[in-house]
């Protein structure tokens, strides 16, 4: 009895409950997207329906106005627009983040020196204070400056809180790198650049990648601030669907706006999977 | 000991400096913008905004008026309540799940990514999902129309747009756990089933192995996440604004409000609405992280 209760704790199977519970999360994250999708295609859909009476291609031809998916498609949605202007951010803001990022990591990885501790608690504060007040405090200065409604002020935002991970993600990797290969370079009579360019880069890269991964990630997720310090002017897609949604309704053409805001994360999600191992991230945060 | 030689002491200087140097980028980038909107912010909630050709510096009436007033309070424990709320439901869940995938079972692989996915998507699509799920006309109604509970959308119990801000709280978990989970995996793919093993051999129960071997193992993880979703839901603005439940609103959206207001003045209101939301964040997370480190090491951990 006492024997087959140690094995039931060792057993690296699934309890029942566990089993369970996977099926429960996975409905919970991808269950409500099924209601979205026949939202999107949806021209008439009435309340205690669980299936529309009428859809959108049936009306297709008899309308005026363009529909649902017409809409979303077409250039009045801004769709385009908006995916450009994510996308672009979110490049700009990791190649700079990248850029002042890695010189520091590799000190913080491999030095030491008074004030180290607290130079890292600075670096992860803006983790800890909230971004709506950053976010308002910021658009009084950008106001002042001139920088409001400009791509260079929101692509100076969004660094604040992408420096964080990055610097946590490229310490780690850092960390893991041990300085033992560049010694050996410089013993051989490598210069600084050579070591960088050909011991440091090529054994870097792999942790580069996965960080500039997670900051474009991040970038392109950042509502608060690019709505504060984007005046309207700048829309990227999470502004675009907040714009469409705002008012606590969502109808065909939101519901394929949302749709389509979801498909960068997915794109996303199949990249990251390859670069990002569990393990890296738990370097990253797990202090 | 002697003193180090010139040459020596010269090449330690230029290490020094080239140290500082690779620092600089990061530290000025931070320190000119993140500390000086919070400087600029503290010094216009204290009355100094001579664009305004308001300066009457300092001036704590800014602060005495917010303080001062009930909705203020009614506005940050409404704040407090969804943040912590939202937390701690996604701890739970967001622990349970990592446990079990430290497990072994078929379509693991797939389920590594279809667990990830609201973390690579804005928490606008969470709430588009929670508009189109837990509205009154929305999904769960209709299935309870359809089980026979209820015969008008009126019936469902109202979630979007109360103060119990269940869509609010429903919108950051799903958007929190899977990052919980993410965070305690990893702890736990780090840490290893060697110390769990050694203790149920050792003949300890399951509820002993979890709360006396497994938990302080993934408290670093569970520290730092949930931090960073509180921080995260204190100052969150899109969900209360869409979902929430009218006057009074959480304390970003407050903020927000005076901020827009044709009144110009009340944004120095408004700046004093938001260094207490930053005043009372790290409160909270600085006493969270002393409480942590004093049981860290007492445990005798550094």
């Amino acid at each position: 009895m006492r024997r087959r209760k140690a094995t039931s704790a060792l057993n690296t199977r699934l309890s029942p409950f566990q089993k369970i519970y996977l099926l429960l999360f996975a409905g919970f994250i991808l269950g409500p997207f099924i209601p979205l999708i026949i939202q999107s295609f949806a021209f008439r859909w009435a309340w205690p329906d669980l299936l529309p009476s009428t859809w959108w291609l049936e009306q297709r031809e008899k309308s005026m106005l363009p529909l649902a998916w017409d809409y979303v498609l077409s250039p009045y949605s801004r769709m385009l627009e908006a995916t450009i202007n994510t996308v672009f951010i979110g490049l700009v803001v990791t190649v700079i983040c990248l850029a002042i990022c890695l010189p520091a990591a590799r000190v913080l990885a491999r030095e030491n020196f008074r004030g180290k501790p607290a130079f890292e608690f600075f670096l992860s504060m803006p983790l800890i204070v909230p971004e709506a007040a950053i976010g308002i405090a910021l658009l009084m200065i950008f106001i002042r400056l001139g920088l409001a409604g400009s791509y260079i002020g929101i692509i100076i935002a969004h660094l604040i809180p992408t420096i964080p991970y990055m610097i946590r993600m490229l310490t780690a990797v850092y960390q893991g790198l041990g300085r033992d290969f560049e010694e050996q370079a410089m013993i051989l009579g490598a210069n600084r650049w050579q070591v960088l360019r050909l011991v440091t880069l090529p054994m870097l890269i792999p942790g580069v990648v996965a960080g500039a991964l997670f900051t474009f990630l991040v970038s392109t997720n950042i509502f608060l601030l690019t709505f504060f310090l984007g005046q309207g002017k700048i829309i990227t897609l999470p502004t675009l669907l907040f714009s469409k949604i705002a008012g606590g309704t969502l109808d065909a053409s939101a519901a394929g706006i949302t749709l389509l805001v979801t498909v960068p994360g997915i794109i996303l999600l199949l990249v990251t999977e390859r670069f990002i191992k569990e393990e890296a991230f738990g370097k990253g945060f797990g202090n | 000991m002697k003193n180090p030689k010139p040459p020596e002491l010269a090449r330690h200087r230029r290490e020094r400096l080239w140290m500082m140097l690779q620092l600089l980028p990061v530290f000025s980038v931070l320190t000119i913008l993140f500390g000086g909107a919070l400087v600029l912010a503290v010094l216009q909630s204290l009355g100094f905004a001579p664009w305004f050709g308001v300066n009457t510096f300092p001036d704590f009436s800014y602060f005495g008026a917010l303080w001062g007033s009930y909705s203020f309070w009614q506005s940050l424990a409404l704040t407090l309540y969804y943040a912590l709320m939202a937390t701690f439901i996604s701890l739970v869940m967001g622990v349970l799940l990592a446990l079990a995938m430290v497990r072994m079972f078929p379509g693991k692989s797939l389920y590594k990514y279809l667990y990830k996915l609201p973390l690579m998507i804005p928490y606008t699509v969470g709430i588009a999902l929670a508009v189109i799920m837990l509205g009154n006309g929305g999904m769960l109604s209709r299935l309870a129309a359809f089980a026979g509970l209820i015969s008008d959308p009126s019936e469902f119990p109202q979630i979007l747009k109360t103060h119990y801000g269940w869509g609010i709280i429903a919108v950051y978990v799903w958007k929190q756990a899977p990052f919980v989970t993410l965070t305690i995996y990893a702890v736990l793919l780090g840490v290893g089933r060697e110390t769990e093993e050694a203790a149920t051999i050792l003949g300890a129960s399951r509820w002993q192995t979890f709360f006396q071997v497994t938990l302080p193992q993934i408290l670093p993880g569970i520290v730092s996440s949930t931090l960073i979703i509180f921080a995260f839901n204190i100052g969150a603005f899109e969900a209360p604004f869409i979902l929430g439940g009218g006057y009074p609103d959480t304390l970003p959206v407050v903020a927000w409000r005076y901020f827009n207001d044709a009144d110009y003045t009340l944004q120095l209101q408004g700046m004093a609405t938001v260094v207490s939301i930053a005043l009372i964040a790290s409160g909270i997370l600085f006493t969270y992280l002393a409480l942590y480190r004093r049981y860290e090491r007492r445990i005798g951990r550094n």
